[in-house]
């Protein structure tokens, strides 16, 4: 398909100073063949009516404009369904090359080639509009639960909040006091779980289902189809999101046992002690007598060999709060607070200090080296590496153990959703076990799109900040709804409407794309072959890089699209002074780490060509392949940090390119090239001061290893 | 291993080192930063961080039997550096003051120097004794006629008597609150006794104000501590204090051995001692003083024992001067009433000196002969971080 499109070219920014806007208006109206051209000393301003114009009037269908990045401006240069290509001439041109010089003028001509060739593949997406289910489905009546099924409601969507228990409020339930709420944080707050169950009552539009379980779980944001079962029968809920808030559940027994519980009548778990608080009965459980002495031990096991993954910063607050049960109780008892780490994150520093000035309750860090039992059923424990000065062994009437929060999806019995997706039933968990996909930017994003969690599920946390996330997750839900009944991605593409598609007919079902998607998007169809749940899809293109046959494309973005791209670039002959080279940039770090680098003036090597990507793993190796046959000197991919500590936006992208540059390399090998023309770069997005130095490398690598042989072929 | 220590906290023990002005103690968590600041921590002697636990843990004890808290010269850097303002630079400041209180013999007398009801009876003591002196030469009713001379108003036989009298007592006491913690400093360590005291380098340790320099010269990196000033005022105030004692004795020599007589002229080298000794008593006074009320946060919190030492020395140095120049104005009516308090404050400065700020001289001598000896070459403190 011949297109009309239109190249505006700006001279704003010191574009016009830095380059010559009339060899742009020639390469666009000859070698481009476009309809229009125009120029303008700042299209962002009033002369965006002339694009506007040319696209109303028909004279154009798709729009190049070779401007500003475009991570700027994007609602400027917007026009409803229209296809507009942004050739990004300042961040990455002007302000980043030395002025009026043939190689930086090369540089925003190549970009512009490569823009048309976009414009001209590229149609505008027709989005996917099936999905319009509104109801919130929230899991767990717990602190986060209530909260997300109350700001659902509150918001006007219907909600469905299924609990497993007998009655609402979870842990919150059963606990004596919470950690101070608000300024000065001093002292232990009351607990109204029944104020926060009557609240949710009392909204017209939330159906609380009782000992209710997930049994399965299948469909896609804006049409999830849930079986719930209760009291034996099955009944199917539509829901256009959910939110996980199953909590945590207390740690297995056994890390529990070197500590004596169990063995030992007065050591207890601080649950027990929460009850016993509760009762205003705290004593030793041996005989029911007072409690004189007693120590509350922060299990987090740092420095033995009891590793506690899940001993967070709550069980050192846990262990403030009971220090202070046990001291309003017994007022002339002493409470020793023994820990590895005492975390007291942001103001329950206050707190902290305030269990600090009691002065029977005594703080060392400390090892548990043993804990016995004398006749009197007192318990000994002895501690070392305490800064009281060696090892102490203090004679107590009650030992209190603080229990981990384990996030309830490591009991796959307990809180699992039971998906059924091809991936598997359960929610992908990050190092630790958690119900999340990424540990920094993109909280209560799980990996199955549409799915939330809230809650110590998702990170140990205590009440209040689990009301909080449970709020916050109800507001993804909602935005998770809308978009999806818009048929555009929620994240991190906000709004893309575009979706892979598949060309089945030459599908060979080998099944890469469906495993490797990280969303579990892509589920097997008829022979073999993928289908696609669309409002699951995250937009990344991972399946397009996986697929070995090239046969999955966006409307626009495919692998013919960036071959074209990469073809458009001009290729100087055996010119040692102009090598090429070819930056595949991850679009949500790299990309803009480069612009910045431009924003920051930074000066990089004039034989960069820069091509954004959605991800790292939506680079197909043919395009590598096609790179260096085209004969650029060299590749480099840059992206997000792969691996445990990953940082790539779509969980697995980097780590799959990784996995790929096998095949690369082979590649390479078998066209005789060095396989150092290949190289994987891990930019951070504050990280753009290390861009130079990055293309730099590449360029010395060029100058050692010579240039492509291939070039000219 | 180092044996387990059965743990016995004593609340009340807590409680009273809190009520010495160290009731920031409370914010301590124990990071050890102050350790790392401290000029004499060692890896071994975590210093002023373990004591800061003991004190919270109740371990009276071990808070009391260490040597440490002698050993400190208060540099401060501890409660500059301290990140929760423990200000553990005042609680080992209290824990001192309370040392001495415990170990004082007789026990009383520990506590009217540090609790301000007993402050009249301190002074009570001396004006009684003095007064009834004077009453019994009759000089109640007349003061002496002709040329102020101070023995005639009260003869230098009745002051040796009094003072040698009072101040052997003082001694023993002295001693006995110096071998107290002498024995509790060996209670929980396996010594041998058997090596010879290190009195001589100790002395001479005192003497050069070596440890005050070696704070001094602590480069605790780029805060400014209290340590600055205090080896200069501490050494003004240590040779003015040595130079006043030489005089007296220097002066009861004259008397006795060679019936020199006073008042003595103003020229005599020992008189000048006198007088230049008096001064830098007062000039280290006023700047320690100052100090205390300008660098409230460095110097550290400032109790009553404190203030009490410090204005019993300024004003018997003060009253010394008036005495002086009031008989050499020749206005008895105030020369004599002038010498009569001086003897006074005299008596407070002296005779309960080991109940007062002044016991550090047994104390401190003490747990640095102490420390010299259990660690040799203990002069030169190894250090944590450099």
């Amino acid at each position: 398909m011949n297109k009309n499109i239109g190249v505006y070219v700006c001279s704003g920014c010191g574009i016009g100073e830095c380059m010559d806007a009339e060899q742009l208006v020639a390469l666009g109206s000859d070698e481009g063949g476009a309809a229009v051209v125009r120029t303008s000393p700042a299209f962002c301003l009033e002369d965006v009516q002339l694009i506007r114009d040319d696209l109303d009037s028909g004279a154009v269908d798709s729009a190049v404009v070779a401007a500003c990045s475009h991570r700027v401006n994007a609602d400027v240069f917007s026009f409803g369904t229209a296809f507009v290509e942004r050739v990004n001439i300042r961040e990455q041109v002007a302000w980043s090359h030395p002025p009026n010089d043939p190689e930086t003028q090369e540089i925003a001509n190549d970009y512009l080639r490569m823009g048309i060739v976009r414009a001209q593949k590229a149609v505008a997406p027709t989005p996917y509009t099936e999905a319009h289910e509104r109801t919130v489905l929230v899991v767990g009546g717990g602190s986060a639960g209530l909260a997300a099924a109350r700001d659902a409601a509150r918001a006007g969507y219907d909600v469905v909040l299924v609990e497993k228990g007998a009655s609402l409020g979870g842990y919150a339930a059963s606990l004596y006091r919470q950690f101070p709420k608000r300024p000065p944080y001093r002292a232990l707050a009351p607990i109204d779980v029944a104020g926060s169950i009557e609240q949710l009552q009392s909204l017209p539009n939330v159906r609380t289902l009782l000992e209710a379980e997930v049994v399965e779980t299948s469909g896609q944001p804006g049409r999830f189809t849930v079986t719930v079962r209760r009291d034996g029968a099955d009944e199917l809920i539509t829901a256009g999101a959910i939110v996980m808030a199953t909590g945590w559940i207390p740690a297995d027994a056994d890390t529990f046992d070197a500590y004596g519980r169990g063995r030992y009548a007065n050591v207890v778990s601080s649950m027990e002690l929460e009850a016993m608080a509760a009762r205003g009965s705290i004593v030793r459980p041996s005989n029911g007598s007072p409690v004189a002495r007693a120590a509350v031990v922060v299990c987090d096991g740092k420095g033995d060999d009891r590793h506690r993954p899940y001993g967070g910063n709550v069980s050192s607050l846990v262990a403030l709060k009971q220090a202070l049960y046990i001291r309003e109780q017994y007022p002339d008892s002493i409470v020793y607070v023994l820990y590895g780490d005492m975390q007291t994150p942001g103001p329950y520093e206050y707190f902290y200090k305030r269990v600090q000035e009691d002065e029977g309750i005594l703080f060392s860090r400390g090892d548990i080296r043993s804990v016995t039992e004398n006749g009197d059923h007192d318990v000994v424990l002895e501690v070392e590496s305490t800064v009281v000065g060696g090892p102490v062994r203090l004679s107590l009437d009650l030992l209190v153990l603080s229990e981990d929060m384990v996030p309830a999806t490591a009991d796959a019995a307990s809180g699992a959703l039971s998906l059924s997706y091809l991936q598997g039933k359960e929610l992908p968990t990050t190092k630790f076990g958690f119900a999340d996909s990424h540990f920094i930017c993109f909280p209560y994003e799980t990996r199955r799109t549409g799915i939330y969690s809230a809650g110590s599920v998702r990170q140990s946390m205590d009440l209040a900040a689990s009301a909080q996330d449970g709020s916050a997750a109800a507001l993804k839900a909602i935005q998770c709804i809308e978009q999806a009944s818009a048929g555009a991605a929620v994240h991190p593409r906000v709004g893309d409407l575009s979706f892979p598609d598949v060309f089945l007919q030459k599908c060979t079902s080998c099944g890469r794309c469906m495993q490797e998607c990280p969303f579990g998007a892509l589920e097997t169809g008829e022979k073999g072959r993928p289908v696609l749940d669309s409002n699951r899809c995250r937009r990344c293109g991972i399946c397009m890089g996986a697929c070995p046959v090239q046969v999955i494309s966006f409307a626009d973005y495919s692998v013919d699209m960036l071959a074209g791209m990469i073809k458009a670039v001009e290729m100087p002959e055996d010119d040692e002074d102009r090598p090429r080279i070819l930056v595949l940039a991850c679009e949500n770090d790299a990309y803009p780490a480069l612009d910045m680098a431009g924003i920051g003036r930074l000066q990089y090597a004039q034989s960069a060509r820069v091509i954004p990507v959605r991800c790292l793993g939506s680079v197909n190796s043919i395009l590598i392949a096609d790179a260096v046959s085209r004969g650029f000197d060299a590749v480099m991919l840059m992206g997000c940090k792969a691996g445990e500590d990953y940082q790539c936006h779509y969980i697995r992208g980097s780590e799959l390119l990784e996995t790929r540059m096998q095949n690369v390399k082979e590649t390479l090998d078998r066209l005789a090239l060095e396989s150092e023309r290949v190289t994987v770069a891990e930019v951070a997005i504050s990280e753009s001061d290390k861009i130079p130095a990055m293309i730099d490398d590449v360029v010395q690598t060029v100058k050692e290893i010579g240039l492509n042989p291939m070039k000219g072929f | 291993m180092p044996t387990t220590l059965d743990v016995e906290p004593d609340l009340g023990f807590k409680r009273e080192i809190l009520g010495l002005g160290a009731q920031d103690l409370t914010a301590c968590y124990q990071c050890g930063t102050c350790s790392t600041v401290c000029p004499i921590a060692t890896t071994e002697n975590p210093f002023p961080r373990k004591e800061m636990v003991w004190v919270q843990w109740g371990l009276r004890d071990l808070a009391l039997s260490n040597s440490s808290i002698w050993l400190c010269h208060q540099c401060g850097a501890c409660t500059t550096y301290c990140p929760r303002s423990a200000k553990p630079a005042d609680v080992m400041a209290a824990l001192r003051d309370f040392s001495i209180t415990h170990y004082a013999f007789p026990r009383f007398m520990g506590r009217a120097l540090n609790e301000p009801k007993f402050l009249p009876l301190l002074f009570l003591i001396p004006a009684v004794i003095f007064t009834f002196i004077i009453g019994w030469l009759g000089h109640l009713s007349a003061l002496p006629d002709g040329e102020i001379v101070y023995s005639k108003f009260m003869p230098i036989v009745y002051i040796e008597v009094v003072f040698i009298g009072a101040l052997s007592l003082s001694i023993i006491a002295a001693a006995v609150g110096g071998v107290r913690y002498w024995r509790a400093m060996n209670s929980d360590a396996n010594d041998s006794g058997r090596r010879r005291l290190p009195l001589i380098p100790t002395l001479l340790t005192i003497l050069k104000h070596r440890k005050f320099k070696e704070c001094a010269s602590e480069p605790a990196t780029a805060r400014e501590t209290h340590k600055e000033h205090l080896y200069k005022s501490h050494l003004l105030v240590f040779y003015g204090f040595l130079g006043l004692v030489v005089t007296t004795t220097a002066v009861g020599i004259g008397i006795y051995a060679f019936g020199y007589l006073t008042p003595w002229p103003f020229w005599h080298p020992i008189k000048i001692l006198g007088n230049v000794s008096g001064i830098a008593v007062i000039v280290a006074v006023a700047v320690l003083s100052y100090r205390r009320i300008i660098d409230k946060e460095k110097a550290g919190k400032s109790t009553y024992s404190d203030w009490l030492f410090l204005h019993v020395l300024l004003w018997t140095t003060v009253t010394g001067f008036t005495t002086e120049y009031l008989r050499l104005a020749d206005i008895r009516e105030l020369a004599y009433p002038s010498y009569f308090i001086h003897l006074i404050l005299i008596f407070v400065l002296l005779v309960y000196f080991p109940y007062s700020k002044l016991a550090h001289l047994v104390y401190r001598t003490v747990a640095m002969v102490h420390n010299a000896r259990s660690s040799p070459g203990a002069e030169a403190v190894p250090r944590m971080l450099s």
